[in-house]
């Protein structure tokens, strides 16, 4: 199979379709057992391609030809570009072999619509039963759902699969109807509810029965564009909170629209819109793991998020009657909350004062990024920020350590940028 | 002062490591090739005694903690300078205060030997995803890493656990050293490639389609060297098959 020059010209054409898709996580399974490839509960980063981004997949599309004609897709069916499709051998065969030199964690499959829904799904099942029958493949497998196929194969995937994820891509109904003919809010949210339901009801009969089949075992995801409609960030860290809570949803990604064709319904935009992205990553972060609600971040008055600051400082700023902290009593909730502190940094607080009084000199030691926590914070009742603390003064003193070189930079030393950006890059966690 | 001096091996650095503990005064622990005699220092030779190397195990996990040892066992392997004199001082403090030494993470002597433990746990992360097979005309799988740190011992568990039916070879080319994993077996060796070894006839196509993969996953839009060479240090790519390695 790996005979023809033409393999290499297909590769080269499904990758470049595929790469929009901003998942690359590997974490959440540990599937292992006979044969070849387990995978890492946490996560395996490979390599890093030339924007930074993590490879952790062999991500293709089984075919870049497309029935659909979504305006901000590049493989739309009256996008001129070649077409090339794999077949499920080739497909099964190219990932083990990327696989056995560990080049790759595991398979992201993906497909434009070849012929129908249904003619779509069997085929990529059918490469992804290859892989798992014929190679006695445990790597790690991330396939996509194609909305509109029948229920009893979205069923299945979740039985190859670790992870299983339908992109929502627009955040409204209304830019999907606009900019995606064909798709509506409700053909993409139906499978995503019925891979729910069924990776929930897995769950629930795994506890009872130790060898029923695990389904998914790594959860759903699903990608939002950010900037090719006018969604509000409010509206899109509502849609990821519903998302996270009704359907358990592991990951939501943000992808920067990056105009691949001209469209007079997609708006001109000279550059993606990274900082946007990066802010609701973070944003995310916040309600994934450090207690926040969407209506804490985000209110109808505010509802896209400020861009010269991270989430977490904002709310902070607004809520500053509930500091400083006094970091020897403060509870982990409490200290989460803190700008300039992580999940880390925040845990070991927790653990450190049990074995004595913290004072101000080792929060640093422990990880915080003091500029950004001084202000927020007392360590044995003594406070090293500045006398009288208001939103004012402290967005001036957190402004002067702003990088000259870019916005990107503005933090760039900070805990939460490093957790969230790097992870969120990275696709872990 | 007294230096204990041990040979390069874990083994005997615990032995050494015990032989200090047993001192009240000052004392170093060194590594017999890298000390200099100096005037008003004693060196005496640890040797390497098995039962003294198990006691200093059971110091850790039963006095210290499962994660004493844990770390204690990646610090050493940092191959740090002065990892030696923080691991001293890290035990004596574990002798002093137990177990809830290592809740003392402000403190230096705690945040060094953590500090080292985690560059090391570090570093085989990554390399969990930096080992780079190719494959032999006898289908042996290959691969030459060059860490900073002593690695090797913390990869292979991963590497069995997923290529456990390949007969496959992790070769640490800076120590000199590699873990061979045959029929099932695997042993740590001494091992200096007598010449280039001959590849699978299939071996430079599978490495075209990976490289063409790999180039054409990058968004062209999203350009960023910067948060690359971050994520991929220079020093690592010249084993790495999609930086020509």
């Amino acid at each position: 199979m790996l005979d023809t020059m033409d393999l290499q010209r297909k590769l080269e054409i499904l990758a470049d379709s595929a790469k929009y898709d901003a998942s690359c996580a590997s974490s959440g399974s540990n599937r292992a057992g006979r044969g070849t490839g387990a995978a890492h509960q946490s996560g395996v980063c490979h390599s890093w391609t030339a924007d930074g981004r993590c490879v952790s997949l062999l991500k293709i599309l089984m075919t870049n030809e497309c029935v659909y004609d979504c305006a901000y897709c590049v493989n739309r069916r009256s996008n001129d570009t070649p077409k090339a499709i794999l077949t499920p051998d080739e497909i099964a065969g190219l990932a083990f072999e990327f696989y056995k030199r560990n080049y790759i964690e595991g398979l992201f499959l993906s497909s434009g619509i070849v012929v129908s829904p249904d003619r779509t799904m069997e085929l990529m099942l059918e490469a992804v039963r290859k892989l798992r029958e014929n190679y006695h493949f445990n790597g790690y497998v991330h396939m996509k759902v194609i909305p509109g196929a029948d229920q009893r194969l979205i069923d299945q995937a979740g039985l190859w699969a670790d992870r299983v994820s339908v992109n929502i891509e627009l955040p409204s109904d209304k830019s999907l109807r606009l900019l995606a003919p064909g798709k509506t809010k409700d053909t993409v949210l139906r499978p995503m509810n019925r891979l729910a339901q069924q990776i929930a009801a897995h769950k629930d009969e795994r506890r009872t029965i130790k060898s029923s089949p695990a389904y998914a075992p790594a959860g759903q995801s699903t990608q939002l564009i950010i900037g090719a409609t006018p969604e509000t960030d409010r509206e899109i860290i509502k849609l990821s909170e519903a998302l996270y809570g009704k359907m358990a949803l592991r990951r939501v990604y943000y992808s920067a629209f990056i105009p691949v064709m001209k469209d007079n319904r997609l708006p001109a935009l000279r550059e993606p819109p990274l900082l946007r992205e990066h802010r609701l990553y973070q944003a995310d972060w916040l309600l994934r793991f450090y207690g926040f609600t969407a209506d804490e971040l985000l209110d109808a008055a505010h509802p896209q998020l400020d861009l010269s600051f991270d989430p977490k400082t904002v709310w902070a700023l607004n809520n500053l009657d509930k500091f400083p902290l006094e970091v020897n009593k403060a509870s982990y909730e409490q200290l989460l909350r803190v700008p300039g502190m992580g999940v880390t940094s925040a845990k070991r607080i927790v653990r450190a004062r049990r074995a004595g009084a913290l004072k101000l000199d080792d929060l640093k030691k422990l990880g915080v990024v003091m500029k950004r926590a001084v202000y927020f914070v007392t360590a044995g009742g003594r406070y090293g920020g500045i006398k009288k603390e208001t939103e004012a003064a402290i967005k001036i003193k957190l402004l002067e350590h702003k990088n000259p070189n870019g916005q990107l930079d503005l933090f760039g030393q900070g805990e939460l940028v490093r957790e969230g950006l790097e992870a969120t890059v990275t696709g872990q966690l | 002062m007294r230096t204990y001096l041990y040979d390069g091996t874990f083994e005997s650095f615990l032995t050494a490591l015990s032989l200090a503990l047993e001192r009240d005064e000052d004392c170093a622990i060194a590594r017999e090739a890298g000390a200099e005699a100096g005037l008003f220092s004693e060196f005496v030779n640890a040797g390497n005694d098995p039962a003294r190397a198990a006691a200093m195990r059971d110091f850790f996990e039963e006095l210290g903690s499962a994660e004493s040892w844990h770390h204690a066992r990646c610090a050493f392997l940092s191959e740090a300078s002065g990892a030696e004199d923080a691991l001293l001082a890290y035990a004596r403090l574990i002798k002093e205060k137990g177990r809830g030494a290592d809740d003392m993470l402000a403190d230096d002597r705690v945040k060094r030997v953590h500090g080292l433990s985690a560059s090391v746990g570090g570093e085989a992360h990554m390399f969990k995803g930096f080992v780079r097979f190719k494959e032999l005309a006898d289908k042996t799988l290959y691969a030459r890493i060059e860490p900073d740190h002593n690695i090797l011992p913390l990869l292979t568990g991963h590497f069995k656990g997923r290529l456990g039916e390949f007969n496959w070879v992790i070769h640490d080319a800076r120590r000199g050293r590699a873990a061979l994993h045959f029929k099932g077996r695997l042993v740590y060796a001494p091992l200096t490639p007598a010449g280039a070894p001959e590849f699978d006839g299939k071996e430079d196509r599978v490495q075209a389609l990976w490289r063409h993969f790999f180039k054409t996953a990058a968004i062209k839009e999203r350009t960023n060297p910067k948060l690359q060479r971050q994520n991929v240090p220079l020093k690592y790519r010249k084993n790495l098959t999609e930086f020509g390695g």
